[in-house]
């Protein structure tokens, strides 16, 4: 058992309880404009509304009065926070504080390109929120004012709602969920610095929860102690943990059943027009120049026509289904099932549920949890001699794992 | 009046027999075209080489789930085709391969270029709602008469060059009140007759371009027209096209689902367009406030000044775009007003020169310093 479940299961969680005064996303903002004014802070990532359009986007400030217009809680995911963050520290570590505002999955997806190297850490202070989700892109875009209102009532009543994403509704990774996985290290590096929650609240209070000592710096800024016991926050995440645990499961197996074997599989992506948008949202997708957009798959007319002549057809663009399986076995394992992907598909191919559908099966299989510990090694970065013989052929040491277990 | 071949069957039917004719006198080896991907209306391209896997293509399906020209494109890239194929598509897919085959992007050897006089193509997404079914009858209909169809993209809508100038055969759809009992292929080119000799059907005379091409053409003006209203020198200044590209993810699936934007990585895509931490630090401290990722304006307007001269107007851009950014309708009006100054008609001839290609050094001297 290593350190971040001895302290769940031990004691209540705890942290600072505050009232809301009027709104929360208001409560929120006040607390980010102090530690921008007291200099804890010298600048803030968070989604703001552009003027005038019903857009939302990240946006770097500094400046106290763009705060009013930012949303620490939009309706929609633009850009993936993770990837927005890489953008800005991908070549070097800031000289200067940073407060990043961001959902759980765009943390996790952070702390994953933390670990591949796209993302520096320093002077930058992760900050979660509990998410009730987020709405699809397109539709939002098509009717932001229905769509955002919609999406307040979600918030108000804290439950899931089918308007929501599908990789949203079964998002089990909502909140500060603290999770065993693979690391046999007992360090335990927590993804966020500092965790805002506001489920099991009835909209009358939010409370701060400091994971490091980033955090717990933000907290002193604040002058807040953390002593307060999270009794009904932790119930609330618990409960709704616990739900969507069971839905998480029937869709697992749901997808898996739809998309089993190379047919089944070749259907589900059928109208893909290969056009590499999934990707190139994708936080984990790093590459500058992917495998499948470079000349390596160029081939002569010769070599098309041969193929086209042994099935009587070729497909155009070429091997749609290849770029999905190539994609996927280079990012399952840190996939965080943002979703992003099927927001950004033109040809809304429910590509999004297909990942994270295979992500958390592969993810499960090497005990890995993606984005949960900082100090985690990436599982195809450590090798270990005795993992996964069973695969192996002929499979010798199949005895010797047996005789452990 | 220019010869042509007769089939008395639907237009589609006509055309599939023909297509059937090349593939099984093997006056091509394979065919390039639309093909049924399920029963829902959803399609794709294909290169087909047997006449069973024919039966499943939809040459005159009103969709474009790729700008045909860059599958052309990417098909001839390595060398031309040794071997003769055939290649059905739309006039905007012609005109792109054109351009691209004068950026060296592609070889026209060997490629009979058939399209047909075209009444545009659904948005993409109709093939997602399971719809497209329902939307086809009333879109022939509109095209017999010679209509804008209200349903095709935005920009299908004000297109006022759906004659394919150089294609070797043509296909006659808009304004043809038989296409239910009969179908006419114009051959436009000494290519385009060999290819179809022997063909079975009746030699006819034929025009492409007809009085009701001609009110289809003043139709789709008048609507272009009106669209560009929306776009006037306020609207397109920095401030109007922030406002329009605001809600830009920097994802750049326009400029990969153009087919002009050619290059295997995109100068947006590639270290040239990534800052050191500093920057952000030093922009911070002037500005206040950036969006993250930066530059989303930046890439468009980088775009449009690479690839507008030769924007032949597909509105693959629009069709794409995650966030529903009218992409088309701002590249279209600057394309047309770059290919104005320089009287290029992208796609038109295929032995004219990109502008970009040629330098003038009496050229645009009102622009220069005095």
């Amino acid at each position: 058992m290593n350190s971040s479940d001895k302290g769940k299961k031990g004691e209540t969680a705890s942290g600072k309880i505050l009232p809301v005064e009027g709104d929360f996303r208001k409560t929120i903002k006040g607390l980010l404009k102090k530690l921008l004014e007291k200099g804890t802070l010298d600048a803030v990532l968070i989604p703001v509304k552009a003027p005038e359009t019903d857009a939302f986007a990240w946006v770097l400030l500094n400046d106290e009065a763009l705060l009013d217009a930012a949303d620490p809680l939009p309706p929609v995911m633009t850009v993936q926070g993770g990837r927005a963050l890489s953008n800005i520290t991908k070549h070097g570590e800031v000289t200067f504080n940073i407060g990043a505002l961001m959902r759980p999955c765009e943390i996790r997806a952070a702390v994953e390109l933390y670990k591949l190297k796209q993302i520096r850490l320093d002077n930058i202070h992760l900050i979660s929120i509990d998410c009730p989700g987020a709405m699809p892109l397109q539709e939002y875009m098509k009717e932001p004012e229905k769509t955002a209102k919609t999406y307040e009532g979600i918030i108000k009543k804290e439950e899931k709602n089918e308007a929501l994403r599908p990789v949203c509704q079964v998002c089990q990774r909502f909140s500060l969920i603290k999770e065993t996985s693979s690391s046999e290290s007992e360090q335990h590096q927590p993804s966020a610095d500092l965790h805002i929650g506001f489920f099991g609240g009835g909209g009358k209070n939010i409370c701060l929860i400091p994971e490091t000592s980033k955090g717990k710096e933000l907290m002193e800024t604040l002058e807040m102690s953390s002593d307060d016991s999270l009794k009904d926050w932790e119930t609330a995440v618990e409960n709704k943990r616990k739900d969507v645990l069971k839905k998480r499961e029937s869709f697992d197996n749901d997808w898996r059943e739809k998309i089993g074997g190379l047919d089944n599989f070749t259907t589900a992506l059928d109208t893909c027009i290969n056009c590499h948008n999934c990707m190139r949202v994708c936080p984990v997708c790093y590459c500058q120049q992917c495998y499948f957009d470079s000349t390596m798959l160029q081939n002569t007319p010769e070599t098309y026509l041969g193929r086209a002549k042994e099935k009587g057809a070729l497909r155009f663009p070429i091997d749609p289904v290849l770029f999905h399986l190539g994609r996927m076995s280079h990012m399952a394992l840190s996939c965080v099932s943002c979703g992003a992907c099927e927001d950004a598909c033109p040809m809304s191919v429910p590509v999004g549920q297909i990942f994270s559908m295979v992500g958390d099966r592969t993810q499960q299989s090497f005990n890995y949890v993606p984005g949960n510990n900082r100090a985690e090694a990436l599982p195809l970065q450590s090798f270990m001699e005795d993992e996964f013989c069973e695969v192996e052929i002929p499979c010798e040491c199949e005895q010797t794992v047996s005789g452990k277990a | 009046m220019a010869k042509a071949l007769k089939i008395n069957k639907n237009t589609e039917e006509g055309l599939l027999q023909f297509l059937e004719f090349l593939l099984e006198n093997g006056k091509v080896e394979g065919i390039f075209t639309l093909k049924k991907l399920n029963e829902t209306g959803a399609v794709t391209y294909s290169l087909i080489t047997n006449t069973e896997e024919l039966k499943k293509a939809v040459p005159l399906s009103p969709f474009m789930p790729v700008n045909a020209g860059k599958v052309l494109s990417y098909f001839t890239l390595a060398e031309k085709t040794e071997r003769p194929v055939a290649a059905v598509l739309h006039p905007c897919e012609l005109r792109a391969f054109i351009e691209l085959v004068k950026r060296v992007q592609g070889s026209m050897d060997n490629i009979l270029l058939i399209s047909t006089t075209c009444g545009g193509v659904f948005p993409m997404a109709f093939m997602n709602n399971g719809n497209a079914a329902e939307q086809l009858s009333p879109y022939k209909e509109s095209v017999k008469k010679a209509e804008i169809f209200e349903n095709t993209r935005e920009t299908c809508q004000g297109c006022e060059n759906f004659i394919p100038h150089l294609a070797d055969i043509t296909v006659l759809m808009v304004g043809k009140k038989d296409t239910d009992k009969e179908c006419v292929i114009c051959l436009n080119s000494a290519k385009g007759e060999k290819f179809a000799s022997e063909a079975p059907g009746n030699a006819v005379s034929a025009e492409v371009e007809s009085a009701e091409t001609e009110k289809l053409t003043s139709k789709r003006k008048e609507h272009k027209e009106k669209l560009f209203e929306n776009y006037d020198k306020n609207r397109l200044g920095i401030s109007g096209l922030s406002k329009i590209f605001a809600a830009c993810l920097g994802c750049h699936a326009c400029g990969e689902a153009c087919p002009i934007c050619h290059c295997t990585l995109c100068d947006f895509d590639s270290k040239t367009c990534e800052y050191r931490p500093e920057s952000f630090d030093s922009e911070l401290e002037r500005k206040g406030g950036l969006k993250i990722p930066p530059g989303t304006l930046f890439y468009h307007l980088g775009r449009m000044s690479h690839m507008a001269v030769s924007c032949i107007a597909c509105g693959m851009c629009s069709d794409v775009c995650p966030v529903d950014i009218p992409v088309s309708d701002v590249f279209i009006k600057a394309g047309d007003a770059l290919q104005d100054v320089f009287q290029y008609d992208p796609g038109k001839d295929v032995e004219e020169p990109v502008p970009w290609g040629v330098f003038k050094e009496e050229e645009f001297k009102e622009v220069g310093e005095k």
